[in-house]
């Protein structure tokens, strides 16, 4: 028989003190062990977070490329905390983007010039939001009626998206495609009309819209009595059901919310910097990190948008590194110390780990700079 | 928050995963962009106080280490460094499409005065960063829109596919050739097209079966592609992709080889054929001469087996002499105008005559081709 050293016991309740600090100190901790990285590979640590720092929030263009980054994550954010919250395990929000964005890319060229923007550019954002909807309507409804897992369908329609986006720019002479450039396979432009106007550099209003979305995703599930019930659904479905509360509808409304976030995100960014139905600029897996947004957010919308804000930064700053002869693997590693940081500090939240009170001598010092 | 399962910590691991894989192509970079250049650039981050030195930049889609398209291009700046006083900064594994204006614009505001990008979809977010800095060059590979401060230059690479395609065509024993396709543009087309004229030459019964793989660089995807071509009777492959995947393929299966971009030989010794290979080098330092000099213009280049860009890699060594000789001598027309890889008319896959037409819009292949030149 070993005698145990730590006893780890479930918390309850957490602080919001704590809720707060484990993401932050995650962070920390990661740049500290990005540091002994880079200073072992012969680096000084803190030029290279300087340039970090200095590439996204160092100028007027970079702290705006920074919010272009962040605002498509915003939204996958949102998209994945809501679900999630709910215990609806949406990992689609990357199809769902794509599809948002084929939708909002369709809309958009089917309204040609002559639509006044006033009237294009709302259509062409809803008409995101009903794409990713309707992708995630694939997978809600079999999962409200039927009961079938919703992470493999959700997972496997991602890959569905993705090669439907492929087919209609590179397989087909679909509408998508944009017919005067023979050269090479290109999305058609949507009309300018239907762009949302920058207004901070290349930044356009998409970042507040989603700013906003996030606000007000937050405020329906927090502040409405539709959200209220929702949360009940999450807490226990037999509270709910012994409430008097539908339990398939408030589950599909959430599914179906998550997926119109997603949606937003793209046809935000296809309405946005990218302008057309262009594959290379829309896979980019924006789907998949906001999954990890919404973990480091704690699955808190309102606080989707600050850290939507520090992956963007640390995505613009890869390439600014690479110039000072730092491998683009830093940047990746540093993300993913910061998320497995992030990852620990979920169980430091749940779970309270402390010494046995009759055993004072011997074990090491608790690791739990997370849990002080 | 007790609710947080081992579900979401599972759900969390796969999004890891897949970000990972969506990053695609940044694992086998760990050591490439210093490569040679360890000792003079050590003033990259300053900005640099030598007003002699000339800043360049070079942005690139895949990692330097693929040995193939960034590899070459790589290559050309090594030369670059060797022969002017330039301070190079190279970026690899950035992703093509809008987000890239951001990267061409970091770069121009680094100090940088001459901008390579050596990727098709760099083209309009580059002409949307070269707007907002007139004062820097700005050159796009393989593209065809230019502005102001914006050239684009790019090499007949299908008059080394010609000669590679009777390389070929001399080797397969089944009369059909594999071939490891991209994209169906008129880049790929056009060297699709040479190829199949070079392996008909010398074999007029061959035919060349094509894939197409959506992607310049995965080589999982470029390996499998390979191995559907051998399991539909191919013996020899060949690709227009960055990586040696289809050759390494081919070299399993006891199949032969023509590579591209660069020569390739150590992946796979016994399949190796030849390939059609850049040297990018002279045109390089040629383009900083100019923007040092203050007489740099923007250009549509197209280079070719005469000035050197395009140039036929080392044969391996299951090409016979008599093949050689009959290549090296197609070779020598080619450089010297008597011999022309595309011919006009020429005949299409159909068997029908028809005009070349413009050949950097081509959408057509030639006789002796099987596959769709849609895709």
């Amino acid at each position: 028989m070993t005698t145990r050293r730590f006893i780890v016991e479930p918390r309850g309740l957490a602080s919001a003190r704590l809720t707060l600090a484990v993401p932050l100190i995650a962070v920390l901790l990661a740049l500290v062990v990005g540091a002994v990285f880079l200073a072992v590979t012969g680096n000084n640590p803190w030029d290279v977070y300087v340039k970090m720092a200095d590439t996204s929030f160092g100028s007027s263009r970079g702290i705006s490329e920074t919010l272009i980054s962040a605002t498509p994550l915003i939204l996958t954010g949102v998209a994945a905390a809501v679900a999630f919250k709910m215990l609806v395990w949406n990992i689609g929000a990357e199809g769902q983007f794509l599809m948002g964005a084929v939708f909002a890319a369709g809309l958009g060229i089917a309204l040609g010039d002559g639509t006044p923007s006033a009237l294009a550019i709302p259509l062409v954002i809803i008409a995101g939001a009903i794409g990713g909807a309707f992708w995630a309507s694939i997978s809600a409804v079999p999962k409200v009626y039927l009961g079938t897992n919703e992470i493999i369908t959700t997972l496997m329609l991602n890959f569905i998206a993705l090669n439907f986006m492929n087919y209609l720019i590179f397989g087909s002479s679909s509408p998508w495609r944009d017919p005067l450039v023979p050269q090479f396979p290109s999305g058609r432009p949507i009309p300018e009309s239907a762009r949302i106007p920058e207004f901070f550099n290349r930044l356009d209003y998409g970042f507040i819209i989603a700013a906003l979305l996030a606000v007000l995703a937050w405020f329906l599930i927090s502040k409405t009595k539709w959200g209220f019930e929702v949360r009940v659904v999450g807490d226990s479905a037999d509270t709910a059901r012994y409430a008097g509360i539908s339990v398939p509808r408030k589950f599909l409304g959430v599914f179906l919310m998550s997926g119109a976030f997603a949606g937003l995100a793209g046809s935000l960014y296809v309405a946005g910097p990218v302008g057309a139905l262009d594959p290379r600029s829309l896979d980019l897996g924006l789907g998949f990190t906001g999954i990890i947004v919404a973990a480091l957010a704690r699955l808190n919308p309102v606080a989707v948008i600050p850290v939507a804000i520090l992956m963007g930064a640390l995505n613009n700053a890869g390439p600014a590194l690479q110039s000072i002869q730092i491998p683009a693997a830093t940047v990746t590693m540093l993300q993913g110390a910061i998320l497995i940081f992030a990852v620990a500090g979920e169980f430091f939240i749940a779970n309270r780990v402390r010494k046995p009170e009759k055993k004072p001598a011997g074990a090491p010092a608790a690791e739990g700079a997370g849990a002080a | 928050m007790n609710r947080m399962n081992w579900r979401f910590l599972a759900i969390l691991a796969l999004a890891l995963a897949l970000v990972a894989a969506a990053c695609g192509g940044d694992d086998d970079e760990t050591a490439t962009t210093e490569a040679s250049g360890g000792t003079e650039t050590t003033a990259a981050a300053s900005g640099g106080g030598d007003g002699e030195t000339l800043k360049v930049a070079f942005v690139h889609v895949g990692p330097v280490a693929d040995k193939g398209w960034s590899w070459a291009h790589d290559q050309g700046a090594e030369y670059l460094k060797a022969n002017a006083n330039v301070e190079v900064t190279t970026l690899e594994s950035i992703p093509e499409g809008s987000d890239s204006q951001r990267v061409f614009e970091d770069l121009a505001a680094d100090g940088n005065m001459l901008i390579f990008g050596t990727s098709f979809g760099y083209m309009e977010p580059m002409l949307a960063a070269a707007a907002n800095y007139p004062d820097v060059a700005f050159m796009h590979a393989t593209g065809f829109m230019s502005g102001e401060n914006m050239g684009n230059y790019f090499g007949a690479a299908e008059e080394g596919r010609y000669l590679s395609g009777m390389a070929s065509g001399a080797a397969t024993e089944t009369n059909l050739v594999g071939y490891v396709a991209a994209f169906p543009i008129p880049e790929v087309l056009r060297g699709i097209n040479a190829f199949t004229l070079g392996v008909r030459e010398v074999n007029p019964d061959a035919q060349v079966q094509v894939v197409w793989t959506s992607t310049w660089f995965d080589p999982p995807k470029e390996g499998t592609a390979a191995q559907s071509l051998l399991d539909a009777g191919a013996d020899v492959i060949a690709m227009h992709q960055d990586s040696a995947a289809p050759g390494q393929t081919a070299e399993a299966a006891g199949a032969k080889w023509s590579g591209y971009n660069t020569d390739m030989t150590e992946f796979a010794p016994t399949a190796w054929l030849t390939a059609p290979i850049w040297d990018w080098g002279p045109f390089y330092l040629a383009q900083a001469e100019a923007v040092a000099a203050g007489t740099w213009a923007p250009t549509n280049y197209y280079g070719n087996m005469a000035d050197g860009m395009v140039a036929l890699a080392p044969f391996g060594e299951s090409v016979s002499a008599d093949t050689i000789a009959l290549i090296e001598e197609r070779q020598a027309q080619i450089i010297d105008g008597s011999f022309t890889v595309l011919p006009d008319p020429i005949v299409d896959q159909d068997g029908n005559e028809r005009a070349l037409g413009d050949i950097f819009i081509m959408d057509y292949f030639v006789e002796g081709v099987i596959g769709s030149p849609t895709g």
